[in-house]
């Protein structure tokens, strides 16, 4: 009886087509003593990463070697930062008074010489590039707006409430936000013109973003652990993937259109953002599932097949990769 | 509508008031406005946060019979900067429990009410707990004002009891990475025996006229 008893126990404790860690550690970087990492970001090629680090410096790192590129001290306390897709440019939202006022740069990534210089404009604490790199977007809670990146004006294309999540479609002509006002909107960068509207049905904030390849549908996710397929000309909800592990925290899909990198973070304990998944899209089956205690995951980028991303722990970034 | 600065013009003009100084009135007109604006400044903003719940009920009375926290009251009146009484605000708060969640579910601890008349608020609820991962971000109930007119204000209140500040918010309130100001963290008066306590707050609120 006890052998029987053993036995299925031990056959009860094999999980039966349970996705597996494989995640794998591929670098890391080290901070100075009692210097964290509070954002950063993967260039599109793969070959950059930047972080906004807590003694206010914005740090690049070259991804191959390992090998500390530049640390900008602007003097001023940097709240978002983001790589142009062609990887020539690097742009740093700083925060000029809280929560009320906020600045924006552009350097270049050869000289690092500060190439644009947006001042005294909303506060900014999410950046995205177009693929062109002609505009750039950003937004906060206050509202989201897009420069046009060679001449500095800003436009105003999302109203208070509507702007923590935004992204570019694929062939830059639209950028779409969403924020806790339970819309999506789609806009045109170059005039600020709203071009649809789409309803999400649900009252907690929208947190994410992400169009698909082909640009003709859209990811969102948000507080209520639920990931909403959406087509973007009509703003018809396609499908939803609901009852997600955690708050669905960064959404990004993978260059075939097939799979989705999913970040939550906990809805127990709500500073862990320490759990990512891999999606299929056609079913919402978790190929990969990664869960690391003790670690903030700050979102990443498909990079070929694989989904590189980047992880704080204690005083140093590391570079996380699943295929 | 007239406006102070159309006022002080007429006054000006119709010899009620004398400007008994070498300035121009375009001048000593910019200087009263400077004035008028600082009386009261704006209430500072702070962070909407991810946990906010749209539809929210209206409803002041978000502590039910029984429930477990320190009994808080929460009261002021919304002005301008002009110092003005602003009587068609709406305030909106939310907060967790006392054991520091939020309700994602239902609408426990969120609710939504006009100032009355004298542009006066009061909410009866707990004293929101720490969140639970042992953070840094200390206890508070969050506010969004809106009123016609007016700049919506998106902020939250902190508690000068708690234990993160360590008795001196003025000194400690960057200890909490959210707090880039002092003026967020209000006085707690607690009433009542030991074994029955209440906590009383009040905050005056300050919109930015549009």
């Amino acid at each position: 009886m006890l052998s029987r008893i053993l036995a299925f126990l031990l056959v009860s404790s094999i999980p039966i087509a349970a996705p597996a860690q494989t995640a794998r550690q591929e670098k890391a970087m080290a901070l100075p003593a009692g210097v964290s990492i509070e954002e950063a970001t993967i260039s599109h090629a793969g070959n950059l990463v930047a972080a906004v680090c807590s003694d206010h410096s914005v740090r690049v790192w070259s991804i191959r070697s390992g090998e500390l590129l530049r640390s900008l001290n602007e003097a001023k306390e940097p709240s978002a930062v983001q790589f142009s897709d062609d990887e020539r440019s690097l742009a740093v939202a700083y925060d000029i008074r809280a929560y009320e006022k906020g600045a924006i740069k552009i350097f270049d990534v050869n000289s690092w010489q500060a190439r644009h210089d947006f001042g005294d404009g909303p506060p900014v604490w999410w950046l995205a590039f177009s693929p062109d790199s002609r505009h750039l977007a950003g937004g906060s809670e206050f509202g989201a707006y897009v420069w046009d990146v060679a001449t500095g004006k800003s436009t105003n294309i999302s109203p208070p409430f509507g702007g923590s999540a935004l992204a570019f479609s694929p062939d830059g002509t639209r950028v779409a936000t969403a924020g806790p006002d339970g819309f999506m909107r789609i806009y045109d960068p170059n005039t600020g013109a709203l071009q649809s509207t789409a309803t999400l049905g649900t009252l907690l904030e929208t947190m994410t973003l992400a169009f698909s390849p082909d640009g003709k549908t859209l990811l969102v996710g948000g507080v209520d652990k639920t990931i909403r397929v959406i087509e973007a000309a009509s703003g018809k909800i396609s499908r939803t993937i609901a009852k997600q592990p955690g708050l669905v925290w960064s959404l990004d899909v993978s260059p075939d259109g097939k799979n989705a990198v999913v970040v939550y973070r906990s809805a127990e304990s709500f500073l862990d953002v320490n759990h990512l998944e891999r999606l299929d899209l056609a079913n919402g089956a978790v190929l990969t599932d990664f869960k690391k205690p003790g670690i903030t995951i700050h979102g990443g980028m498909f990079v070929s097949d694989h989904y590189v991303f980047v992880v704080a722990s204690a005083n140093q970034l590391i570079l996380w990769s699943i295929p | 509508m007239l406006t102070r600065r159309d006022i002080l013009q007429k006054c000006v003009a119709l010899g009620s008031v004398i400007i008994a100084t070498q300035a121009s009135l375009e001048g000593m007109l910019a200087a009263f406005q400077d004035h008028e604006k600082q009386i009261h400044r704006p209430t500072p903003p702070n962070p909407l946060g991810p946990f906010y719940k749209r539809l929210a009920p209206v409803n002041d009375v978000l502590r039910a019979p029984g429930d477990p926290g320190i009994p808080l009251t929460l009261s002021g009146q919304v002005f301008d900067t002009r110092g003005d009484v602003v009587t068609d605000a709406l305030i909106e708060i939310w907060q967790t429990n006392h054991q520091g969640y939020y309700d994602l579910d239902g609408y426990r601890y969120r609710g939504k009410r006009q100032v009355d008349k004298s542009g006066s608020y009061t909410f009866d609820s707990v004293i929101p707990g720490h969140y639970p991962d042992k953070s840094r971000i200390c206890q508070h109930v969050h506010y969004v004002v809106t009123a016609p007119g007016h700049t919506t204000l998106i902020t939250q209140l902190y508690f000068a009891t708690d234990p993160v500040f360590e008795g001196d918010p003025v000194k400690n309130y960057a200890r909490d990475p959210l707090i880039q100001t002092p003026e967020l963290i209000r006085p707690v008066v607690l009433t009542g025996d030991p074994n029955e306590v209440h906590a009383k707050v009040t905050w005056e609120l300050c919109l930015e006229r549009l």
